[in-house]
């Protein structure tokens, strides 16, 4: 490979921050590991860092030097995925993208051998910038022939944006000028070093190999080491992601059912022979369709447990397709897996049980989320509240566990709670008899005030409901019965 | 329908912290208007608010029942009521016991205990955390024949209804327990709040103290707002079904006849020489004392002041108290610990026989009355300053004299001010900390919280989460936290104090204290001795011992030369950094215009800056007639000799007392009731309820209304802050002494000051620039000579024949046992160089690379950035057994420039013994036109000034309308600017932030005093921002 870029999205995780709250853009901004006055700022923006905030500090300290500084959390997993995204859109340019591991937002590329394609590197650097820029990110490009030359040189180029190194010398030669505390230096390091003085890469290789690793560690070594060239990487591309897909084009539009489950049959072997030979099993399937005249359309589909099994899936697919009403032929069919490692608990879901068979209703779950939706299958989970439904949400069932039954000497009343609570109708007090009550549960007035007076009654005809008075909208509502 | 009343038994108040929603007089009152017949405050696991609830009780004639939750280490809870005396004994032993064993802000006792203290207690058993409601069959027919043994019939089951869905059965549970245990049932509301609008904060102060969110909270927050007061018709409808558990309220509330009123107090006897009484004992010590402070023959005057004052102690029987005084001032003086009473004691020649305090009442004339008579019926109140770094010495010797059972520290109750609110409550609705943490920093420490700053930090103003943090935000203000430690109040009892009140343990290791706070101690009449740490006190001690060692003379505060020529003109000319008392900007300001010629001056100096005088119009009056530029009059003959001394012009506390009491006939009891309410001047409209009584009586007299009003506005003026004369006179000894030194010995003055801080008005590295600016040396910190205190070296270069050698203290972060370690390595031999410190001192990297970066290790390396170079790679490296050559070489470094090294001085210990930030720069600022201090000062008066100083204090006192005071400062001294309200705050920004700020105004000369009065602030342009120590700033 002779040559190498480097794209820097200067404090990415900001960038993120910034996309979510436009409005501090005009203002020092920072991301925080936690949200709180003892947080740590991890990324600042260039306004910050002109305030003396830096990486580092204590959001209490930093708040000192910039008053109307603005912080807030990115999770990992948030970072984790932009990273992924936009490697994705790196690899439209060059199919060698290295995302830097532990510093998100740079990213190095294989940029030898595109000239022909882009007519000249300037303009291939270029449409990349703009593409980023589409995503709402704003980034340096560097393009040069070293790991650390690139990289550096990217990391201090924040305004100007584009930067083409001809030889490698003055690569070098910028290099050495740019300020340390531009690179990923552990903040105790950096600031060691801007006391003794050392304040550009060119200073900083200048000092004894041994010397700073014996002082500050093994990150900056290794650092001293990749800007001295004693240390000299190339590039390690990320593999894209592993992609279990098929795609299957008809030559004429078809509404038939089963017909459709043949050409799934057809994409899903293929899709399984690939998951097992990588040891893993489909986790959740998506069918696409494509219609003559009425656009597409895809259907989610999980199975009870990660599975290889082709009759269970396509028994799911099966009962998904005899489900919607396919009013339109199909002329694109598209089969693509998530995948997940096959546990032997898992497997174990397949064994035969002589009572309670928890697989077998785990499976019949599954036929019900294939034949009404993903969401389909809920149960309730106890909440702390006072509301009665505020007590309990729903929340998905995604495995039915073993069911361990507790003895109960003696079995509450069983009430049932209406969905929402019902208006009564005015005049319907003649029709109760004995009441119970009232109980009053008050609150929410921080968000929503609520202010209800229960009771029990017992109708003439011996039912026990469960009404309330809202005292706010003034009038009866049935919150559920007893049983 | 008339309904029968009733007496609510469960009552908490925001003294069960965090949980309750009202105060104790707001319940009380509640309960006034209500009809209810007694109130039971019952806070959790203490009696913090029962003196506030018993003045309510007075003041409204609701009648009010002592009791407390308590806490059972099984997690349940009871309520006890006090039915007696024995009874409230009883309580607070058995809280105390609770309190004792758990860790702050616990509690816990068991049922044996419980079982234990129940004589003169009613027991009501009930609730939702109760055993009698939550525990099982068994533990409750365990739990309930202990108890019916130990109550008897003053045991009941508490019915509680919230209405709530969950309690009919809980009920029903209770009633079959109650039955066959044969308990009587009353009737209650866990009352929370005294009004249901109360709700939401009682929410909030929930989450607060589960540090949950009212989103998050769940059930922790109560399910409805039925837990308020209610009136009596609500509460018997509530328990129509049971009226029998109603009436047996009022039944209980009629057995209670327990009143904080009953309590009766005996100060603790001294342990007395064989067959003498305490009457006897103090006399003989008195007059021994007498003759050593007037040298042998005690002078009639004094004489008969004296035996005047033993006989009202004598009669009031508080000869105990001043024996107590007395004793702990031996004990300081045995250990050689610098000690002084201020305050009103200084109006007492028996305090000043004693030694206790060291102003002759008699010579200067002060009132006795002041401190102690027979009309105001309260207990002496003497205030023992000690040196601050030795007080703990003094708490501690009177814990071990007294014993843990009769002597414990009054508490401090901690209340939510505008920051503290904002936190806690924003916390609670769910906002982001790093937003409540950005709009705490920019409100005021009281005072308001204004809607502005919110939105100015992006809460939006429209929002509800705007609304309620603004709403519950100022509801919280002045709630009771939680229980802080007074700073030197002490409780002594003849009976164990804890039979008065709980005592628990403080955060502090080794102390404890008691559940009430200063208030409430002299609301019922309690004695309290106040121990307090005074820095002023440590660094006379030090600066004695310094001049002792180096200088060959011994001197005390007593025996320094009195009203001294030389130290009166430094004075005079505000050369008083560092000096106590008459140090800050406005005491430097009013010295050259009040030019203190004797010891009563400087009296008259410590009281006139202070927002009393200033408010009341009194200063300008008083420099006129003393500067002979108006006459001294009089109002009213009558008031020559209670003015004489101040020229007309009332400057004392006890002045405006006793002119109240002779322009006006105030009685003594009247005169005693307007001290108090002077003294509460926070609690508005106290003051004015003297107005027209004062004033008809002042016209009546002949007194022209005008002059009759004025001296009101004085009154009034002195209620925010007025300095008693004997006060006043204490601290001017001690700033007497302290000018003296500075005077006679600056080193040594600097070095004390500096070893004693933190305290005064000053940085380190103003007090540092001041040393230098007369002529002391001030040599940096050095590992080879440096001590872990500031020394003195010999210096035959000086004027002052010793410098001042920075201590190994100053290293910023360096811990005192480093220090040691250091200073024990250097005397086994002098170090050789950086390896060989490291080698024998054992620091860590950090220590090593602080010291280097404090430029400690000049005499090994005098190039700073390859000591630091060298120390870290020192404290890695794994050292042979043997020792080897090290073979690594030292890259070269950029050496420091003059500035590089101010800064790294300051940064490493937050001052510079090189030279001032600005030194650097001065060719910088000079080619801007800008002037120094000293060209500044001296200017003409009106001329137009650009300047450019470090900032070292912001000052915006209550007393200046908006006014904000600020000194600058550069190598040369001080520039003072006054800013007007209207450009702070156009420049508030800028002023509030800045350490290095430039400043265009007018100059003002006045008798030699300097101001710069502000009109534009901007930032100077200057290459490199100097560093500073941080800015003092006050209200």
């Amino acid at each position: 490979m002779d040559r190498m870029a480097c794209v820097d999205v200067p404090a990415f995780p900001l960038q993120i921050l910034l996309r979510r709250h436009p409005e501090w853009r005009r203002l020092p901004a920072a991301v925080v590991d936690r949200d709180r006055p003892q947080g740590i700022l991890l990324w600042v923006n260039e306004k910050a860092r002109t305030l003396r905030v830096l990486p580092g500090q204590r959001f209490a300290t930093a708040l000192s030097l910039a008053r109307d500084l603005r912080a807030a959390e990115v999770p990992s997993n948030e970072i984790e995925r932009a990273v992924a995204a936009t490697a994705d859109r790196l690899r439209r340019f060059t199919p060698g993208v290295e995302p830097a591991d532990g510093e998100p937002g740079v990213f190095w590329l294989d940029a030898s051998g595109l000239e022909p394609l882009f007519r000249s590197l300037r303009r291939w650097a270029s449409l990349l910038r703009a593409d980023l820029a589409d995503a709402g990110f704003a980034a340096t490009l560097v393009v040069g022939f070293d790991r650390f030359g690139t990289y550096a040189v990217a990391k201090s180029s924040a305004r100007s944006g584009l930067v083409l190194f001809d030889d490698a010398a003055s690569e070098r030669e910028a290099a050495r000028r740019i300020p340390l505390d531009r690179l990923a230096l552990p903040p105790s390091v950096r600031d060691a070093l801007w006391k003794l003085g050392v304040r550009t890469v060119g200073a900083f290789v200048d000092l004894p190999p041994r010397g700073i690793e014996s002082r500050f560690g093994e990150v900056a070594h290794r650092l001293h080491r990749l800007a001295s060239g004693a240390l000299a990487l190339g590039l390690s591309p990320a593999p894209p992601a592993e992609v279990f897909a098929g795609r299957c084009l008809l030559d004429y539009g078809e509404a038939d059912a089963m017909r459709l489950l043949v050409v799934v049959e057809d994409l899903l072997r293929p899709i399984l022979a690939a998951l097992a030979r990588a040891g893993r099993a489909v986790l959740e399937l998506r069918l696409g369709l494509v219609f003559e005249r009425e656009g597409e359309r895809t259907e989610s589909l999980r199975p009870a447990a990660p599975t290889l099994d082709a009759a269970q899936l396509l028994d799911l697919v099966r009962i998904r397709l005899e489900s919607i009403d396919l009013l339109h032929p199909a002329v694109e069919v598209s089969l693509d897996a998530d995948a997940a490692t096959a546990t032997r608990e898992q497997l174990d879901l397949f064994r035969e049980r002589p009572r309670r068979d928890v697989a077998a209703a785990n499976r019949a779950l599954a036929r019900l989320r294939a034949d009404f939706g993903a969401d389909a299958v809920s149960r309730a989970a106890l909440r702390d509240g006072h509301l009665p439904e505020g007590r309990f949400s729903w929340e998905a069932l995604d495995r039915l566990a073993q069911a361990v039954p507790r003895d109960v000497a003696m079995p509450p009343l069983i009430r049932r709670i209406y969905a929402e609570p019902v208006p009564l109708p005015t005049g319907s007090r003649r029709d109760v008899g004995d009441a119970l009550g009232s109980y009053v549960v008050s609150g929410g007035w921080w968000r929503r005030t609520v202010d209800r007076a229960y009771h029990f009654a017992e109708t003439n005809s011996g039912d026990v409901l469960w009404l309330f008075y809202d005292r706010i909208r003034r009038r009866w509502y049935l919150q559920g019965r007893l049983e | 329908m008339i309904q029968a009343p009733y007496a609510s038994l469960w009552c908490k108040s925001h003294f069960s912290f965090l949980e309750g929603a009202s105060r104790p007089k707001e319940l009380l009152a509640a309960a006034k208007t209500l009809g209810v017949a007694a109130v039971a405050l019952t806070d959790r696991d203490g009696v913090y608010g029962v003196v506030e609830a018993h003045r309510a009780a007075k003041e409204t004639g609701a009648r009010l029942i002592v009791g407390s939750e308590v806490t059972i280490d099984d997690g349940s809870t009871i309520v006890l009521l006090a039915e007696s005396r024995a009874g409230y004994a009883n309580l607070c032993r058995l809280v105390t016991l609770g309190r004792r064993r758990s860790e702050k802000g616990e509690s816990a006792v068991h049922w044996n205990e419980v079982a234990a203290h129940a004589d003169g207690l009613i027991a009501l058993w009930g609730g939702d955390r109760s055993v009698l409601v939550t525990g099982n069959d068994a533990t409750c027919d365990a739990i309930a024949p202990a108890l019916r043994e130990a109550f008897g019939d003053r045991l009941y089951a508490l019915v509680a209804r919230h209405r709530r869905a969950e309690e009919p059965r809980q009920e029903a549970r209770l009633r079959t327990r109650a039955g066959r245990h044969g308990l009587p049932l009353v009737a209650a509301i866990e009352v929370l709040y005294h009004d249901a609008a109360r709700r939401d904060l009682q929410d909030v102060l929930t989450c607060i103290r589960h540090g949950v969110t009212l989103a998050t909270a769940g059930r922790l927050t109560k399910p409805n707002a039925e837990h308020a007061l209610a009136s009596p018709a609500a509460f018997a409808a509530l328990f129509a079904d049971d009226p029998a558990a109603v009436r047996r309220t009022l039944e209980i509330a009629e057995r209670c006849r327990f009143s904080l009123a009953d309590l009766r107090y005996r100060y603790p006897a001294e342990r007395l020489p064989d067959g003498t009484t305490t009457s006897e004992w103090l006399r003989q010590l008195t007059f021994d004392g007498a003759r050593w402070r007037y040298g042998g023959d005690v002078p009639e005057g004094a004489a008969a002041q004296l035996e005047k004052e033993l006989a009202l102690i004598d009669e009031l029987d508080y000869g105990g108290y001043f024996l107590t005084m007395w004793e702990i001032v031996r004990f300081c003086n045995q250990h050689e610990i610098y000690c002084q009473g201020r305050g009103s004691a200084a109006n007492s020649a028996v305090c000043y026989c004693l030694g206790i305090t060291a102003v002759d009442p008699v010579s200067m004339g002060l009132l006795f009355e002041r401190f102690l008579s027979r009309e105001r019926a309260e207990p002496p109140d003497i205030d023992l300053d000690i040196e601050h770094d030795r007080r703990e010495e003094v708490i501690q010797h009177v814990y071990q004299r007294y014993g843990r059972t009769h002597a414990a520290m009054v508490a401090n109750v901690i209340r939510y001010r505008p920051r503290s609110a904002v936190r806690d409550v924003g916390k609670a609705l769910g906002l982001p900390e790093t937003a409540l943490d950005r709009v705490s920093k920019l409100l005021s420490h009281c005072g308001e919280i204004p809607a502005a700053t919110l939105a100015e930090v992006g809460l939006a103003s429209d929002g509800d989460a705007h609304r309620h943090l603004l709403r519950l935000a100022t509801e919280i203000q002045d709630v009771p936290r939680h229980l802080s430690i007074h700073p030197g109040g002490f409780l002594l009892g003849h009976e164990p104090v804890s039979d008065i009140v709980p005592i628990e343990n403080a955060t502090m290791p080794d102390r404890t204290v008691i559940q009430w706070n200063k208030d409430d101690l002299e609301e019922l009449g309690l004695f309290k001795i106040d121990l307090l740490g005074l820095g002023a006190l440590t660094q006379l001690h030090l600066g004695f011992d310094l001049m002792e060692r180096h200088h060959r003379q011994r001197f005390s505060m007593a025996t320094i030369p009195r009203d001294e020529p030389a130290t009166f003109e430094a004075i005079r000319r505000a050369d008083t950094v560092g000096v106590f008392q008459i140090e800050s900007r406005a005491q430097m300001a009013m010295l050259p215009r009040l030019k203190p010629r004797t010891y009563y001056d400087l009296v008259i100096e410590v009281s006139i800056v202070r927002p009393g005088p200033i408010t009341g119009d009194m200063v300008h009056p008083y420099l006129r007639r003393r500067a002979g530029e108006e006459p001294v009059i009089y109002p009213h003959a009558l008031l020559e000799p209670v003015l004489a001394k101040t020229l007309g012009v009332p400057l004392f506390q006890e002045q405006v007392i006793r002119l109240a009491m002779v322009a006006a006939d105030y009685t003594p009891g009247e005169a005693d009731q307007l001290r108090r309410d002077m003294a509460a001047w926070r609690q508005a409209g106290r003051i004015e309820m003297h107005r027209e009584r004062l004033l008809t009586r002042m016209i009546a007299k002949g007194i022209e209304p005008a002059f009759a009003e004025r001296v009101f506005q004085q009154i009034k003026g002195f209620g925010e802050y007025g300095f008693p004369e004997s006060h006043a006179a204490s601290f001017a000894l001690i700033a007497y002494a302290a000018a003296w030194m500075k005077r006679h010995y600056p080193a040594a003055f600097a070095c004390s000051l500096l070893n004693a801080y933190p305290m005064g008005f000053y940085s380190p590295a103003t007090i540092v620039d001041d040393a230098k600016r007369h002529g002391v040396l001030v040599w940096p910190i050095d590992v080879a000579t440096s001590a872990w205190p500031c020394t003195l070296e010999p210096a035959p270069e000086s004027p002052h024949a010793f410098a001042i050698r920075m201590g190994l203290r100053y290293v910023s972060g360096l811990p005192s046992r480093d220090g040691a370690r250091v200073v024990a390595a250097r005397e086994q031999a002098a170090f050789r160089s950086i390896d060989d410190f490291a080698e024998r001192t054992r620091l860590d990297e950090g220590a090593l690379a602080r010291l280097a970066e404090a430029g400690a290790f000049a005499s090994l390396d005098p190039d700073r950035r390859a000591a630091l170079w060298t120390a870290r790679g020192l404290a890695r490296f794994e050292r042979p057994p043997l020792p080897l050559a090290l073979t690594e070489e030292t890259p070269a470094f950029a050496p420091l420039d003059e500035f590089e090294t101010i800064t790294w001085d300051y940064e490493a210990s937050g001052l510079s013994s090189r030279a001032h930030p600005l030194a650097p720069l001065r060719e910088d600022l000079a080619a801007q036109g800008l002037p120094d201090s000293a060209a500044v000062s001296a200017m003409e008066d009106g001329a137009r000034v650009r300047y450019a100083g470090i900032v070292i204090c912001r000052q915006r006192p209550g007393t200046a309308s908006g006014v904000v005071f600020m000194t600058l400062e550069d190598e040369h001294g001080f520039v003072n600017l006054v800013v007007w309200s209207r450009v702070f705050e156009q420049y508030a920004a800028l002023i509030q932030t800045a350490t290095f700020i430039g400043v265009t105004g007018r100059l003002q000369v006045e008798e030699g005093v300097v101001h710069l009065v502000a009109d534009t602030f901007w930032p100077p342009r200057v290459r490199r921002t100097p560093s500073s120590g941080a800015s003092r700033d006050f209200r």
